[in-house]
């Protein structure tokens, strides 16, 4: 089974899931490395991409409580479960009165049984598209050069993810829509390491019509 | 329906119930803070840091995913780990965050705070 038919299989499931209870008004599943694996067909990207960003900052301080294995959100005119399915998150939003019952099944029964069973037919442990959100930082200067600068880490994983030797360009796409290729280099400034920021320079972040602070999304070419 | 308490008479009411529900069995501790003060009591003080860093985090993040998700304000979140958990809520202007055991019940424990 490829991604793709995972990933649309899980997508079904989502939307079915929705349509069966209009309560639910938004359903995704996600890794914990912030790839979206599927979301339901209205839940926009960069609503997905947004929360996981939010979640993800949170995951990063719960090693204090073991890790972060759920998060529940109850607010003036709804809820969100965040919880965890097997290796993945499954992020729930419905509306203030939805069946507690209803959702429960849906997290701890439906999705899990769902991912079971399409793990159980796919023969292959499943590789997604190595994609992160980053926030800009632009590079300005006579030495600014046409590269931009990332963590090393996420350098190192995209190698592995990928069996590559190393990754040397990566394609941006901003929120926007603009998208650049360019090649990528490790951040030189220890202070900005492990913060999730990539140092664009400022002709690239033109052409993509960023500023600093926003988000792009960062993967590596020929993926 | 009645009208809400003021934000100071509502912070004083919530100490008086921490006093009570931190020898709770189950409950770890509390961070209460306001724009100028905190009230911190934990068994572990060595966690202190830690545990302030991640509800700071979890406040904002909590909103954040709030607005994003559009269900409004959020009145509690509740940031579950593997054997810890943390309710936080604003009471009075002020950020509550009460670790627990993951087994105890929550919502209990808002009722205790007399905060439903």
């Amino acid at each position: 089974m490829s991604k793709d038919t995972y990933a649309d299989a899980l997508k079904n499931t989502l939307t079915e899931i929705k349509k069966i209870c209009p309560d639910v008004s938004s359903s995704f599943i996600f890794k914990m490395d912030g790839v979206i694996v599927a979301g339901d067909s209205e839940t926009g990207e960069e609503t997905m991409e947004k929360t996981v960003n939010s979640f993800q900052s949170i995951a990063e301080k719960a090693e204090a409580i073991g890790g972060l294995q759920a998060l529940l959100i109850d607010g003036e005119k709804g809820k969100v479960h965040l919880s965890r399915v097997n290796d993945m998150y499954l992020a729930l939003a419905a509306s203030k009165n939805a069946d507690a019952i209803y959702l429960q099944s849906v997290t701890r029964v439906i999705v899990p049984t769902v991912l079971k069973l399409l793990e159980s037919i796919t023969p292959t442990p499943l590789q997604f598209e190595p994609s992160k959100q980053l926030i800009v930082d632009t590079l300005s200067g006579f030495f600014a050069g046409d590269s931009v600068q990332i963590d090393v880490e996420i350098l190192t994983q995209w190698s592995q993810l990928l069996n590559r030797k190393n990754v040397d360009k990566v394609e941006l796409e901003a929120f926007g829509g603009k998208k650049a290729e360019c090649t990528v280099k490790e951040i030189n400034d220890p202070k900005l390491k492990g913060k999730g920021i990539i140092r664009i320079p400022e002709r690239i972040s033109k052409t993509l019509e960023v500023k600093k602070g926003e988000l792009v999304r960062v993967k590596p070419t020929g993926v | 329906m009645p009208a809400k308490s003021k934000p100071k008479e509502e912070i004083e009411k919530v100490q008086d119930n921490l006093k009570d529900i931190k020898s709770k069995e189950g409950v770890i501790g509390y961070i209460l803070r306001s724009s100028n003060s905190a009230s911190i009591d934990l068994k572990d003080p060595t966690k202190i840091i830690d545990y302030a860093v991640l509800s700071a985090t979890a406040f904002e993040a909590g909103q954040d995913i709030s607005n994003t998700l559009e269900i409004g304000g959020a009145n509690t979140i509740i940031v579950e780990g593997k054997e810890t958990k943390v309710l936080l809520m604003t009471v009075g202007g002020s950020r509550l965050s009460v670790f627990m055991e993951k087994n105890l019940d929550h919502n209990k424990l808002c009722k205790d705070l007399d905060l439903t």
